[in-house]
């Protein structure tokens, strides 16, 4: 093992095979593995978790990866909660430029459009804290609190039993941190660097999830070409274990994903 | 030391009633028991924090019969360290947490156990997804909560 971490005062210093654990380390079957629970919580990671592997190849400029301030007026409820994870992934990019100013420019942002998501005031009011944060300078503990506010206003959306929104903030976060970490890769490019946008699973959870919506939300003009578009995306971002991909299709991807970012959070979407 | 505003957004959630949803929604028992396995995986959880690493915020819960076992898929990152932490409460006297690749194959981790609680670490050097199976390996039915970190 590469890494070097003893928690505990006893009894952890062997390694042994996981797998084991319960006694036995037979491999998993196809049909285990496609079993498996995959949820929303646990299953997809944060943009954090993405930045966090990304960092280790080196000193990055994150703040070249803001964008310009988007709307949060929409009309359609799907755009907003499309722009919602976006707006939540543009946090992550903001505590890793370590800038408290546009954490406090985003969290305002994204309270407003949790609040035209019905998103009730009390839950809205704990968003305030990631100004209070970033104010101080808690990096750390504001990453934490960016997964917690979003976790907090999914479960909101969940008690309203708009589960299609809770859907739509994961797709929209996701998108968002794959054009931000593609393009720093295709700027960038290395093999280890190339190597982290294997997403296969993600990819196809969110396209999964998005097949999944009500007709209403599915004929959306803005979740139409998110479903189009993450089919493109799909075969960049789905390569096989140990192989990498190269730069052109991570210059590729880049470009997929910030068409889409762009079209997402267009105001008036034709 | 640093704050852990997961320990407190775990607090306001259980004092506003949130855990009901987000156990129903986990499909965990909304039950005292529930809270107090989560609180147990969040408690050795803790100690990973102490070592830098920081804690998701979402977790799975589940009711277990004796020798059962549930996978959970988790998309991890190559370069990036793990730890996938088990905690149970109610009759649960000891647990298991182990990790397998997308083959099926298992991985080769740290591991952690002290009863009803356990962990297991690794540093994956394939990004994709992987397999967490989750065991309770002796005593009565019982509810299981993970939970995880990364740095």
């Amino acid at each position: 093992m590469s890494w070097n971490f003893r928690p505990f005062a006893t009894g952890l210093a062997i390694l042994y095979l996981c797998g084991s654990a319960g006694g036995g380390a037979a491999t998993l079957s196809p049909e285990q593995l496609a079993a498996a629970t995959v949820t929303d919580d646990i299953s997809i990671p944060t943009p954090g978790e993405l930045m966090a592997a990304l960092n280790k190849q080196g000193k990055l400029d994150w703040a070249a990866k803001y964008r310009a301030p988007i709307a949060t007026n929409y009309t359609s409820r799907a755009q907003m909660a499309l722009n919602l994870g976006g707006l939540i992934a543009d946090g992550y990019i903001a505590v890793e430029a370590e800038d408290a100013q546009q954490v406090k420019n985003l969290g305002k942002d994204i309270l407003d459009l949790a609040k035209g998501l019905g998103v009730p005031k009390e839950i809205r009011d704990r968003g305030k804290s990631l100004t209070e944060k970033g104010e101080e300078k808690q990096w750390d503990v504001l990453r934490e609190e960016l997964e917690a506010t979003q976790n907090e206003v999914k479960l909101s959306m969940e008690n309203n039993k708009d589960q299609a929104l809770v859907d739509l903030v994961t797709v929209g976060g996701w998108i968002r941190g794959t054009q931000v970490v593609s393009a720093v890769i295709a700027e960038h490019y290395t093999e280890g660097g190339a190597s982290l946008l294997r997403q296969p699973a993600i990819v196809a959870f969110l396209r999964a999830r998005l097949e999944k919506l009500p007709d209403k939300l599915r004929s959306d003009k803005t979740v139409k070409i998110t479903r189009l578009k993450l089919v493109e995306i799909e075969q960049l971002v789905a390569f096989p274990a140990g192989k990498t991909v190269g730069a052109e299709d991570v210059k590729k991807l880049s470009a997929l994903a910030a068409e889409l970012v762009g079209a997402i959070s267009r105001k008036e979407l034709k | 030391m640093r704050t852990r505003p997961t320990f407190a957004w775990l607090r306001a959630t259980l004092e506003c009633g949130g855990f009901l949803a987000l156990a129903l929604a986990a499909g965990a028992a909304p039950s005292d028991e529930g809270v107090a396995a989560r609180r147990a995986a969040l408690g050795v959880a803790g100690a990973f924090q102490n070592d830098g690493f920081k804690l998701r915020d979402g977790v799975w819960c589940r009711r277990l019969e004796p020798g059962a076992s549930h996978l959970i898929q988790v998309n991890l990152y190559a370069g990036n360290q793990y730890w996938f932490t088990l905690g149970a409460a109610g009759g649960a006297k000891k647990v298991a947490v182990s990790v397998f690749a997308e083959n099926g194959e298992p991985i080769e981790c740290e591991p952690y156990a002290e009863g009803a609680t356990a962990a297991a670490g690794f540093s994956p050097g394939i990004s994709g997804p992987y397999y967490v199976k989750v065991e309770l390996t002796e005593g009565a039915a019982a509810t299981l909560c993970l939970v995880y970190s990364y740095k």
